[in-house]
C-alpha cells in the first residue's frame, strides 16, 4: 500500500481522435508498466470492438510507477469513455480522480467534446492540466491551440504543455507536471470504508469484477462488503491493482485504484456510481455522492431475422447484460416481425455496439426497428411514458406530449456557421448563444430535440461543414412538442414496425418518404397494394404497388414437368421466408431496408 | 386411358438464341445412325409397354424434318410394329419452315404424319431477327401453303411473344396474319429467358432487356381476344385450337397420362415414376447400340410431388382441380378475385388466373 501523499489519480479527457489512447500507450511505455514486447497499440482498450472502432467503451484503470526527486510515485491513470452516450460513466470516472489532462490536437484545436469534458472535469473539482498534442504534425498550430486552450482554462498560453504522444516528445515532462499539479488524495485509513465503483464487468470465471477507487478506509481482499445503493452484501474474493494486468494485492488503501472480485454473480448489483463499504458495525453512514440509475435515452425493437430464434436472442441479451448494466430490454410482440425485444440504450453508439456484439459474439441475425426517443404523454396531469411508437395513443386522447431536449454544443469553422445554423433551425432548434473562439472558429449552443439528433443529424452536420464541425450534447429535460404518430398501412393493415412519432410539421415529408421507399421494396402481389401513411384516420401520403399480372411457365411438356415442379418448390421456399402483413407478403429485406436510418448521429464515422 | 409416344430428334440447322432444348447444330451426319438408334431403343421398351395403347405419336426436337422423309416414314412404321399404336392415333411431326418442301410434306402425309406443327414464331421480320430465327415470314407462308397443297388438314403454328423490340401492334399483326392463314391449332408462348442460353447471358449482362411481364400480359390478353373471336378455344395456358383439334398428345402431359419418350434426353412417365435419357446424342447412340436402355436419371414421385403435379398440371387446362382437393378458403378468395371459376365441382383458371398460375398453385397446393 502506498501513502496517499505519493498517489496521483488522474484521467485524460479529449475530443475523439485527439490522441488520448496514444498518450496512454506512451505513458505505459515511459513508466515501464508494459514490457516493450507486450506493447500493442491502444493497450487499454480491451475489447476487439474497441480497437477496431478506435473508441473506448469501458473505462479502464492502470497503475504506473514513477521516480521523481528520489521518491516513487503511484500514478493511477483512469481511462474514460469518450462519447456522449456515456456521460454518466465519464462523470463517475472523473469522480475517481483528482486531476485531468485536457488533451487537444494541435492541428484541430478545441472541439465540442473538449468543451464538454472540460466542463465535466471542472464541475467534478479536478485540477486540470491543459496539453497540446500532435505537435509533430506538419499542419499543427501549437501556438494558436495553446492560446485557445489557455483562454478556456485560464492559463497563460506559454504555460500550456506541448507534447507529441506519437513520438514521446514532452511526455516525461507531462508526468512530472501531473505529480506536481494533481493533488494527492485525501482520506484516512481509520475512517469507515467508502470505495467508488467507476466501472464493473462480468468475468465468466470470477463473476462480477468492480473497478474501484477507495476514498476512505481500507478495502481488504476477503472483506465482507456492502453495496450501499444496491443494498446488497457479499464476501469479496480478491482485490488488486492493474499493473497493467490484474495483480492481486492484500488491500487497497485510501486514494488507491484497483479492482475487486466481488463474489457477486450479477453485474446489475454492482452498478457504476455505487459505494462499497464494509458490512456490519463499521459500515459508512453516508454513500459517496452522485449515484444514479442508468437511463436509456434511445429505444429500438430488436427481432430475430428470418430463421432466427426468439429464445436464442433472449439468451444472448441475458448474457450481454452481464457486463452491460445500462442495457434494458423487455419482450415485445410485433405482428409484422414476430417476437422480439424493445431495448433501451444510452444512445445511438451504445445501440450500435449492442447490436454488433449480439451479431458478432452471439451469432444473432437481427432486424432492428428505427430508433426512437422516449415520449411523455400527459393527460390530466398524469404522465405516461411511451418508448414504442406503436403504443403512442391517437391524437385527441391526451392533453399534450413532451419530448426529450438536449443542449447541443457545435464548434465549427466560421465559414460554415450559416449552414450549421440552418441545420439547427430546420431541426426545430432554439439558439441559446454563440461566440467566436477565434476569428476562424465559432461555438454555438442550441436546444435541440433528441429525436432530431438521432435522425441523421451528425451526418448532416459533417456533410455541411466538410467534416470540420464537432458536436456534443447533454440532456436538458422534457419539453412539450406537437408530436404525432404516423402509421404505415399496407393494403389497409397498419404495420406496427413502421410506426413512428414525428413532429406534426414534418409528418407529411416523413410519410411521403416511407411510402415511396416501400413502393420500391414491396414485391407485386396478386392485387393492387395500397401503401398509406396516416395520422389517425387521415391519409397523408399514398402509393400503389400494381398487381402482378404474369407468373406462369409458358411451356410445360414432358421434360419440363420435373423441372417445373422443382421451380415451384423453390418458389414455395421463397414464400416461406416472407412475412405476412394482412394479405400482403413482405420480404425480410424490405423490412430491413425500410427501417434503416441511412445515417447515424453521434457516431465516429 | 391411352399413352403418348414421344420421339426426340436433337438436330437443328442452327441454334436459336433463346432455345434451351436438347438440340444441336452440326450433328446432321449422325442422322442415319440416329434413326437406327431410335428403332433399337424402341425394341428395348417394347416388352414393358406392350399392354399400353398409344393414342398419339409426336416427333419433336430439335427439328425432326432435318431427317430424310423416307427415314421418318420408316421410323413411324417400325414404331407401329413395336407398339400398340391406335389406328386413329394423332401423329404429329414438328417442322421448320425452311426444311419442308411440298414433295417432302406429301411424303410425310403419305407415311401417316397427319398433323404438322410448324415453328412460325412471328410474322414480323424484326422479331424473327431478335429471336435469331433464320427463316422469314415469307417462308412460313410458303411452307403453310405447301402443307395445305399436300393435303394436310391439321396444322399447328407456334408463336412466341414478348421478344425484345416487339410491340403490341406488331403482335396484333402476327396474330391477324395467323388467323388469316387459318391453322387448326395455335400455340402462343410468352418468351421465357432461360439462363443457360446465349439470350439468357445477354440479358444477364444487360445487353438485352428482359421481357416486360406487363407487356406480355397485354399480349396474352390480345391473343385470347383475337383467337377467341376467330373461333379458337383456349384450352391450355399457351394453346388454342378449333373445336376438336386440341393436341391429344400434349393433353396427355397435363392430364397426367403415361408417356414413353425415345431419343436423346427424352422423358418418360408411368406409374408414379419419371425417367429421362442421357442428353448427348453420341452417348445415347453408344448405349442403345450396346443394347442398354439409355437412362440418365429417374425420380419416383412422392405423394406430395403427385399432389403438386396434379394441381399445377390440371390447372393449366380446362379440366381444373376438384374443389374438395384444395383449401376451400383460399380457393374462394381466388374465385372472388376472378382468378378461378367454379365448373362442375372443379376449379378452373380464368384467363387472368392462367397468367398467375404459379401463385395460384402455391397458394392452393403449397
Amino acid at each position: 500500500m502506498t501513502e496517499t501523499t505519493h498517489i496521483r489519480n488522474f484521467c485524460i479527457v479529449a475530443h475523439i481522435d485527439h490522441g488520448k489512447s496514444t498518450l496512454a500507450d506512451r505513458l505505459l511505455e515511459l513508466t515501464h508498466a508494459v514490457a516493450e514486447r507486450e506493447m500493442r497499440d491502444q493497450y487499454l482498450d480491451k475489447m476487439d470492438l474497441e480497437r477496431e472502432r478506435g473508441i473506448t467503451i469501458k473505462a479502464q484503470a492502470v497503475r504506473l510507477g514513477h521516480q521523481a526527486g528520489g521518491r516513487t510515485y503511484e500514478l493511477n491513470l483512469i481511462d474514460t469513455p469518450g462519447h456522449v452516450d456515456f456521460t454518466y460513466e465519464v462523470s463517475r470516472s472523473l469522480a475517481a480522480c483528482e486531476g485531468a489532462v485536457l488533451l487537444v490536437d494541435a492541428a484541430q484545436g478545441i472541439e465540442a467534446q473538449t468543451l464538454a469534458n472540460y466542463h465535466l472535469a471542472r464541475d467534478a473539482g479536478l485540477s486540470i492540466i491543459p496539453v497540446v498534442n500532435k505537435i509533430d504534425l506538419p499542419q499543427a498550430d501549437p501556438e494558436e491551440t495553446a492560446r485557445e486552450l489557455g483562454e478556456l482554462v485560464g492559463w497563460r498560453p506559454e504555460d500550456v504543455l506541448r507534447v507529441s504522444a506519437k513520438t514521446g516528445e514532452g511526455v516525461t515532462n507531462l508526468i512530472e507536471r501531473v505529480i506536481e499539479l494533481v493533488p494527492a488524495p485525501q482520506g484516512r485509513r481509520e475512517d469507515p470504508l467508502r470505495a467508488l465503483i467507476f466501472d464493473s464487468t462480468f468475468d465468466p470465471y470470477r463473476g462480477v469484477v468492480a473497478y474501484v477507487r477507495v476514498k476512505d478506509g481500507v478495502l481488504s481482499s476477503r472483506a465482507k462488503i456492502r453495496l450501499m445503493a444496491a443494498n446488497i452484501e457479499s464476501e469479496a474474493e480478491e482485490c488488486g491493482v492493474f499493473a497493467p494486468e490484474a495483480t492481486p494485492a492484500p488491500e487497497l488503501g485510501p486514494g488507491e485504484v484497483g479492482y475487486l472480485v466481488t463474489g457477486m454473480k450479477d453485474v446489475h448489483q454492482a452498478k457504476v456510481g455505487d459505494t462499497i463499504t464494509i458490512a456490519g458495525r463499521h459500515r459508512a453512514r453516508e454513500p459517496l455522492p452522485g449515484y444514479r440509475e442508468p437511463t436509456p435515452m434511445v429505444w429500438s425493437g430488436l427481432f430475430p431475422a428470418e430463421g432466427g430464434d426468439y429464445s436464442e436472442l433472449r439468451e444472448a441479451l441475458d448474457k450481454l447484460k452481464l457486463n452491460d448494466a445500462a442495457l434494458r430490454y423487455e419482450p415485445e410482440t410485433s405482428q409484422a416481425l414476430g417476437f422480439g425485444f424493445r431495448c433501451g440504450f444510452l444512445g445511438l453508439l451504445h445501440m450500435d455496439i449492442v447490436k454488433e456484439r449480439l451479431e458478432r459474439e452471439f451469432g444473432q441475425e437481427l432486424i432492428a426497428t428505427a430508433p426512437n426517443v422516449e415520449f411523455h404523454v400527459v393527460r390530466d396531469g398524469r404522465v405516461t411514458v411511451v418508448h414504442n411508437p406503436s403504443e403512442m395513443p391517437q391524437p385527441g386522447t391526451y392533453d399534450h406530449v413532451e419530448e426529450p431536449v438536449v443542449l447541443a454544443t457545435v464548434i465549427t469553422p466560421s465559414e460554415y456557421l450559416g449552414p450549421v445554423l440552418d441545420l439547427c433551425q430546420s431541426r426545430r432548434g432554439e439558439l441559446v448563444d454563440m461566440k467566436y473562439l477565434s476569428p476562424e472558429r465559432a461555438e454555438v449552443h442550441y436546444h435541440l430535440p433528441l429525436a432530431e439528433i438521432i435522425f441523421d443529424f451528425f451526418d448532416q452536420l459533417k456533410s455541411r461543414t466538410r467534416g470540420y464541425a464537432s458536436l456534443d450534447y447533454e440532456h436538458w429535460g422534457y419539453e412539450a412538442a406537437d408530436m404525432v404518430r404516423v402509421d404505415v398501412l399496407l393494403h389497409g393493415e397498419p404495420v406496427d414496425a413502421f410506426s413512428s412519432v414525428v413532429h406534426r410539421a414534418k409528418a407529411p415529408q416523413y410519410g411521403r418518404r416511407m411510402v415511396e421507399r416501400l413502393r420500391e421494396l414491396i414485391p407485386r402481389q396478386l392485387f393492387d397494394v395500397a401503401i398509406q401513411a396516416t395520422i389517425g384516420s387521415r391519409v397523408i401520403a399514398r402509393e400503389t404497388v400494381k398487381a402482378k399480372r404474369k407468373d406462369v411457365l409458358a411451356k410445360c411438356y414432358g421434360g419440363d414437368i420435373t423441372r417445373k415442379r422443382k421451380l415451384l418448390e423453390e418458389q414455395k421456399k421463397g414464400k416461406a421466408r416472407l412475412r405476412r402483413v394482412g394479405r400482403v407478403d413482405v420480404p425480410q429485406e424490405a423490412f430491413i431496408a425500410a427501417l434503416r436510418v441511412d445515417e447515424r448521429a453521434g457516431e465516429k464515422r | 386411358m391411352t399413352a403418348g409416344l414421344y420421339v426426340h430428334v436433337p438436330f437443328c440447322l442452327t441454334r436459336c438464341g433463346y432455345c434451351d432444348f436438347n438440340a444441336y447444330a452440326g450433328l446432321g451426319h449422325l442422322a442415319p445412325r440416329y434413326v437406327r438408334g431410335l428403332e433399337a431403343e424402341a425394341a428395348l421398351w417394347a416388352g414393358e409397354w406392350r399392354n399400353e395403347r398409344f393414342g398419339s405419336v409426336f416427333l419433336g426436337g430439335g427439328t425432326p424434318t432435318t431427317l430424310e422423309a423416307r427415314d421418318l416414314a420408316g421410323l413411324l412404321a417400325r414404331l407401329r410394329d413395336r407398339f400398340d399404336v391406335a389406328p386413329d392415333a394423332e401423329v404429329t411431326v414438328e417442322a421448320n419452315p425452311d426444311t419442308v418442301d411440298q414433295a417432302k410434306l406429301s411424303a410425310l402425309l403419305e407415311a401417316g404424319y397427319a398433323r404438322l406443327s410448324m415453328g412460325a414464331q412471328s410474322f414480323d421480320p424484326r422479331v424473327l431477327q431478335s429471336l435469331e430465327r433464320v427463316h422469314s415470314p415469307g417462308s412460313v407462308r410458303r411452307a403453310y401453303a405447301n402443307a395445305r397443297a399436300a393435303g394436310c388438314a391439321n396444322v399447328n403454328l407456334d408463336l412466341i411473344y414478348g421478344a425484345n423490340g416487339e410491340t403490341l401492334g406488331s403482335w396484333r399483326r402476327t396474330l391477324e396474319e395467323t388467323i388469316a392463314l387459318g391453322p387448326e391449332h395455335v400455340s402462343a408462348y410468352a418468351l421465357t429467358i432461360e439462363p443457360a442460353t446465349p439470350l439468357g447471358r445477354k440479358v444477364q449482362v444487360g445487353l438485352v432487356p428482359p421481357p416486360d411481364p406487363d407487356l406480355q400480359a397485354d399480349m396474352f390478353g390480345l391473343a385470347c381476344e383475337l383467337l377467341g373471336d376467330a373461333g379458337y378455344d383456349h384450352y391450355e395456358v399457351s394453346n388454342w385450337s378449333k373445336p376438336g383439334f386440341e393436341c391429344r398428345h400434349n393433353l396427355g402431359y397435363w392430364e397426367r397420362r403415361p408417356y414413353l419418350g425415345l431419343g436423346a434426353g427424352a422423358h418418360s412417365y408411368r406409374d408414379g415414376r419419371r425417367w429421362w435419357n442421357v442428353r448427348p446424342p453420341g452417348e445415347y447412340l453408344d448405349m442403345v447400340e450396346d443394347g442398354v436402355r439409355p437412362i440418365g436419371g429417374e425420380e419416383v414421385l412422392t405423394a406430395e410431388d403427385e399432389r403438386l403435379e396434379e394441381v399445377f398440371l390440371k390447372l393449366r387446362i380446362l379440366e381444373g382441380v376438384a374443389s374438395d382437393s384444395v383449401a376451400a378458403e383460399t380457393a374462394a378468395a381466388f374465385v372472388d378475385d376472378g382468378l378461378l371459376a367454379r365448373r362442375n365441382g372443379h376449379l378452373v383458371p380464368t384467363e387472368r388466373g392462367m397468367l398467375l398460375l404459379n401463385e395460384l398453385v402455391l397458394a392452393l397446393a403449397g
